[in-house]
């Protein structure tokens, strides 16, 4: 079992009812991405239907403002705007080859939400996908989205109507319905071999990024950035880089009010073991051992766990993890579409601020790429309320 | 010898089923909750699940996820848990409690604190839906390392199959059957091979076979009642107590009649 384990993080914390269920996945998992049949079709998919390779765009404006070179991993050019879609195409060819006539899927922001009910449109699959209440009411235009893709979005009302507990509802659902039901994840969280699976199917940022970046540069960034709720970008946009160790690597999560208000999202920061979602691995918890509300501006980052691989990279100091205030996250986005013209996903202004503050200290030679992981469309009622000084959602 | 073990060698001696209820500790507030369980030791329980509370249940459907988000909103933790079944054990109740908890719960508390409390308080018998046979280890090592430590009651699944001799070998206690796919409470909508799985059980058990999830009277468990020692009562138990604004004659009338009715006594 000890592949399921990350150093002491990972697992597979599920009823026993679910033991099955994740052997078979793990059996399929291994035989498909050694099959090239199965590869050939996911980079198809990739390449035609999602519109990859991404550009890994050199930021002139940003760079010269800052004095070094900026470069941005454009995941918001994938179709359906943010690179949850790259796992979902890669998850639901898995649940094809295994017979499955069904997919679930929990979200936050609705962007895994939305890739998963085009992944089942594509592939004339019954998709129901789970979501806390209150982010069906901040992320409205992705819950419109999904339904005119033919999903069935069940509202999740318990705890903090948010991704937790759309992720509870959707693990009760898929122990009733395994037997032909597929359950796929958008984050790189949960029972093993989900972490796995996820980085694997979101490995394609960092394979193209180094690529693009040697073809470019002629040698590796000085630092990759991305921000982390789960994790799912982020452990694509580092797979490839995690053996240079001279690429410095840093996971920005969301501070919410900042880390002292306690009204966060940042459970390496935070957070201490614990088990949740299937998985041990860094968790909010409460001096009673329940799991805190997590607190973010942005949906995809408000939850109070991480995947189990960041943080065992965390312990063993691989990756650096940071966090950044809401405020701070804002100020960068509105900084990104003025000078660069580009609207980013509130997620990905996290890691665009602390790319900005650490260029500060740069020099001109150096550089870096930060995934840019989704576009800001879905946030456009957010924003307006932030920059309206209106009391935002949550 | 350990109270589960003990009670059960009684009832195979008089040729009796368990009849095990679930309760959330902590409701409606952590005394009555005391007294509820001097109640049904009275009334002839045989052993009772306490629930520790926790914030997200994802074994549990909709009552008991709702009893659970209740008694945290009271205050009720497992510290408060402990000092109930201490006072319990020292006014004389002997009953076999079981916890049924999250891991989460178990691990913040540590393991090693967790096992020497339970063994020091009196608690019999341990159920973990969330930690299955693969991630036992660790909190199997510290267990068998404490005198008089708890039991860590084995779960198995409608689709276990061949795992089942793997679970049950060096199990103790009772076996916990799921009866039907997925989270507690589901009405007697049992799994459709319910009773060749049940039968499966059976026949590599060695120690009793309880059948828990969906049961409300002990007719819905006539069709088994050849296959199992003994069933597990707790959505239905639940709302029960809700209904009836934690009544005691209510509880106990409903103890008396579901055990007569599954032994066969008139």
């Amino acid at each position: 079992m000890s592949e399921s384990y990350y150093g002491e993080y990972g697992g597979q914390f599920v009823s026993e009812s679910l033991m099955n269920t994740l052997h078979e996945l793990e059996e399929a998992f291994h035989e498909a991405v050694k099959d090239p049949e199965f590869m050939k079709e996911y980079h198809y998919y990739l390449k035609e239907y999602v519109g990859r390779e991404t550009p890994l765009y050199l930021a002139s404006r940003i760079s010269d403002k800052y004095g070094c070179k900026i470069y941005l991993k454009r995941e918001d050019l994938n179709h359906t705007g943010a690179h949850k879609i790259n796992n979902v195409i890669g998850q639901i060819l898995l649940a094809k080859r295994m017979g499955k006539t069904k997919v679930i899927a929990e979200t936050g922001a609705g962007q895994h939400g939305v890739a998963t009910a085009t992944g089942a449109a594509l592939f004339n699959m019954e998709c129901t996908v789970y979501m806390g209440t209150e982010d069906i009411e901040r992320q409205h235009l992705n819950v419109m989205r999904m339904e005119m893709l033919g999903a069935k979005v069940v509202g999740v009302q318990s705890g903090s109507n948010t991704l937790k507990d759309a992720t509870n509802e959707a693990i009760r659902t898929w122990a009733k319905t395994a037997e032909d039901t597929f359950y796929i994840i958008g984050s790189a969280v949960g029972p093993h071999p989900y972490p796995m699976m996820v980085k694997e199917f979101q490995r394609i940022i960092s394979v193209e990024a180094k690529r693009q970046f040697l073809e470019k540069e002629n040698r590796l960034p000085d630092a990759v950035i991305a921000c982390v709720g789960g994790g799912s970008n982020s452990i694509g946009m580092f797979a490839e880089f995690i053996q240079d160790k001279e690429v410095e690597l840093i996971g920005v999560e969301a501070a919410g009010m900042g880390i002292s208000s306690g009204k966060h999202a940042a459970a390496i920061a935070a957070g201490k073991a614990g088990i949740l979602h299937g998985m041990r691995s860094y968790l909010l918890q409460d001096e009673d051992g329940n799991v805190k509300l997590a607190h973010s501006i942005s949906a995809g980052l408000d939850y109070p766990g991480v995947g189990p691989e960041h943080a065992y990279l965390n312990d063993t100091k691989r990756v650096k993890y940071v966090s950044v205030t809401d405020a701070e996250a804002m100020e960068a986005l509105s900084e990104l579409c003025r000078t660069e013209g580009i609207i980013p996903a509130i997620e990905s202004a996290h890691a665009l601020a602390y790319a900005f503050k650490k260029a500060k200290s740069m020099r001109k030679t150096q550089s870096m790429v930060i995934c840019l992981s989704g576009r800001g469309d879905k946030d456009a009622a957010t924003i307006e309320a932030y920059f309206n000084g209106e009391e935002y959602l949550n | 010898m350990n109270r589960i073990e003990k009670r059960l060698a009684l009832l195979e001696e008089a040729g009796h089923k368990a009849f095990i209820t679930y309760m959330t500790a902590g409701l409606p507030d952590i005394e009555r909750c005391a007294e509820l369980i001097r109640v049904q030791e009275e009334a002839g329980t045989d052993i009772l699940e306490l629930g520790i509370p926790f914030s997200d249940p994802v074994a549990d459907g909709p009552v008991i996820q709702d009893a659970s988000f209740r008694s945290i909103q009271k205050g009720t933790n497992l510290k408060k848990v402990f000092d109930m079944v201490e006072k319990l054990r020292t006014e004389g109740c002997e009953i076999p409690l079981v916890f049924m908890m999250y891991y989460n719960t178990v691990s913040f508390y540590g393991l090693a604190a967790f096992a020497a409390k339970c063994a020091a308080v009196g608690i019999d018998g341990l159920i973990i839906p969330d930690l299955p046979y693969e991630e036992q280890g660790n909190l199997k090592k510290v267990l068998d390392k404490t005198s008089e430590a708890p039991i860590l009651i084995q779960l198995v699944a409608p689709v276990s199959k061949q795992r089942i001799p793997m679970i049950l070998k060096n199990a103790r206690g009772f076996v916990y059957c799921v009866s039907s796919m997925g989270v507690t409470g589901q009405d007697a909508t049992f799994h459709k091979d319910i009773l060749q799985y049940l039968q499966k059980v059976r026949s590599v058990s060695t120690i009793p076979v309880m059948m828990g999830f969906g049961i409300r009277t002990a007719q819905d468990i006539m069709p088994m009642k050849d296959v199992i020692d003994g069933c597990i009562v707790g959505s239905h138990f639940i709302q029960l107590m809700e209904q009836n604004q934690y009544n005691t004659e209510v509880i106990k009338e409903y103890i008396t009649t579901f055990k007569n009715e599954m032994n066969g006594v008139k």
